[in-house]
């Protein structure tokens, strides 16, 4: 895994119910894997656990070639600058224009000097944001106030953010949730693209089957905190899905 | 079980009805008194107008006055931000419990004490003026600006400032680049409602003597000279209003 996303052994507990029993999966350059699961099935931990919003319990992430576990402070921090995350509350600071936002995603490179407002923002740093900014397809609003874009634009103008951060691989925790299909559909294609063409490491949580049939090259599905198949995007069947989700059909009965 | 319910109804009922009794009697309430009385309100509203227009004498004054009373409500506003800022920012969600909960009792017990209750101390201190006034202001203005500001801070979406984290971002870069842009709105705007509330807080303080127009207002009724009050309160009311208007103004704008 020069360039992906490897996860060996991930395990997570919250209190004394365990989230996480072991989770491994790797995400190659240029491959577009999606998690699919129930609620609680541990899809979205396991993802914050590699960018670190969740300090896993066990297990070994490697992110590019390079394993986290060992690494403290700057170092842990330059080596998680490798993976990028998208949310599915998209998160942009809704005041602010889109390329400020896009702009926001390089700061770890930045002396404080220079990041502080974006006024002060340097002007290599701004022309890279607006290469980013053009290859998701939203040049033109660059000036615009990101609130005022639309969900599916402003769910574009947070995986410029992501690219202008300079990752390697990109997580997107239920990126499309929150938006119409036909947004839906321009976001999936998108980081389809991001794999097959720039060779990003692309790691989705989804909650629609269909989406991860059309899209995904490799399709995870996660229950209780455990990798229960592995199957390729087109090879997804009826089958795979209702062995995620009937356990919880059965409980509602 | 419904017996029970008409029950505690009952004992609710007669227990306010007991209370405002022995409220009514403690407060002396007597409508007698209301409508014997008429006469000298119908004195007083006599002798108020028309209002001394007076400019030397009422009008000038006045007018130096509720500048007067402006800045007092300006200085107790801006002067008390950087105590307040330090004990909301210690008196949000998630730091220390100690720290929490220290700056929430210094913060509830500045707005537990009245301004006008740190007037009357600062004018025995520092003697009548509009000093005093700026110093109770800013006592009472730090308890509840920084109360405002640190509910508006725990309400920030911690969202960005996630995102931005896993960017890599330190932690100022973070504060500069996705708290603030998102707090500092809301902050500006409860200052500015703030400065509303101080300059109308500086007219009453003015009463206990602490200067500007609330002091005239004081003296001009305890010389009876009511139409010279009258004219003073006519100040005040545009004074108010146009202090209300701009502050609605901006705060329109912010949002």
């Amino acid at each position: 895994m020069e360039n992906g996303l490897s996860v060996k052994g991930l395990r997570k507990s919250f209190g004394d119910r365990a989230v996480l029993n072991g989770v491994d999966f790797s995400v190659g350059a240029g491959e577009l894997v999606v998690l699919l699961g129930a609620n609680g099935s541990g899809k979205s931990t396991a993802l914050r656990c590699v960018v670190g919003l969740a300090e896993a319990d066990e297990g070994v992430v490697s992110v590019a070639g390079r394993e986290l576990r060992g690494l403290t402070g700057a170092e842990l921090a330059r080596a998680r600058r490798a993976a990028a995350m998208v949310f599915q509350q998209i998160h942009l600071v809704r005041r602010r224009n889109v390329i400020d936002n896009v702009c926001a995603g390089g700061l770890a490179g930045l002396p404080l000097s220079r990041s502080l407002t974006p006024a002060l923002f340097p002007k290599d740093l701004r022309e890279r944001a607006m290469a980013c900014l053009d290859r998701v397809g939203l040049a033109d609003r660059a000036k615009d106030r990101a609130g005022s874009l639309s969900g599916g634009q402003q769910q574009r103008v947070a995986i410029a953010r992501a690219l202008c951060q300079g990752a390697k691989v990109l997580l997107a925790d239920e990126p499309v949730s929150a938006l119409d299909p036909a947004a839906a559909t321009q976001v999936m294609e998108l980081l389809r693209e991001l794999a097959r063409n720039d060779g990003l490491a692309v790691a989705a949580v989804l909650h629609q089957p269909d989406l991860a049939r059309r899209h995904a090259d490799r399709v995870l599905g996660l229950l209780h905190g455990e990798i229960r198949f592995s199957t390729r995007g087109s090879d997804l069947s009826d089958v795979d899905i209702d062995a995620l989700y009937a356990p919880d059909r059965a409980v509602a009965v | 079980m419904s017996t029970r319910k008409y029950l505690t109804a009952a004992v609710v009922i007669a227990v306010l009805g007991v209370a405002h009794v022995f409220a009514w009697e403690t407060t002396e309430v007597s409508p007698g008194a209301l409508v014997d009385g008429w006469r000298g309100m119908a004195r007083f509203l006599a002798e108020a107008l028309p209002p001394d227009l007076d400019w030397d004498a009422v009008v000038r004054p006045g007018l130096e006055a509720c500048l007067t009373t402006l800045a007092i409500g300006l200085l107790g506003t801006t002067l008390s931000v950087p105590a307040a800022l330090l004990f909301a920012v210690l008196g949000t969600r998630g730091r220390h419990q100690v720290v929490y909960q220290v700056s929430r009792s210094v913060m509830s017990f500045l707005r537990a004490v009245p301004d006008v209750v740190f007037a009357l101390i600062f004018v025995t201190a520092v003697g009548l003026g509009p000093f005093a006034g700026v110093l109770a202001l800013i006592c009472h203005n730090v308890g509840v600006l920084g109360k405002l500001w640190s509910e508006a801070m725990d309400e920030v979406d911690p969202g960005p400032t996630d995102a931005l984290r896993v960017s890599g971002a330190r932690e100022p870069q973070v504060i500069a680049n996705a708290v603030l842009p998102a707090v500092v709105p809301a902050l500006i705007g409860l200052l500015l409602y703030r400065f509303d509330v101080n300059v109308r807080s500086s007219l009453v303080l003015g009463l206990v003597g602490a200067g500007g127009v609330g002091f005239l207002i004081n003296q001009s009724i305890q010389l009876f000279e009511f139409d010279q009050m009258a004219t003073y309160i006519l100040m005040v009311l545009v004074l108010v209003v146009a202090v209300d208007l701009l502050s609605a103004g901006i705060r329109r704008r912010l949002t």
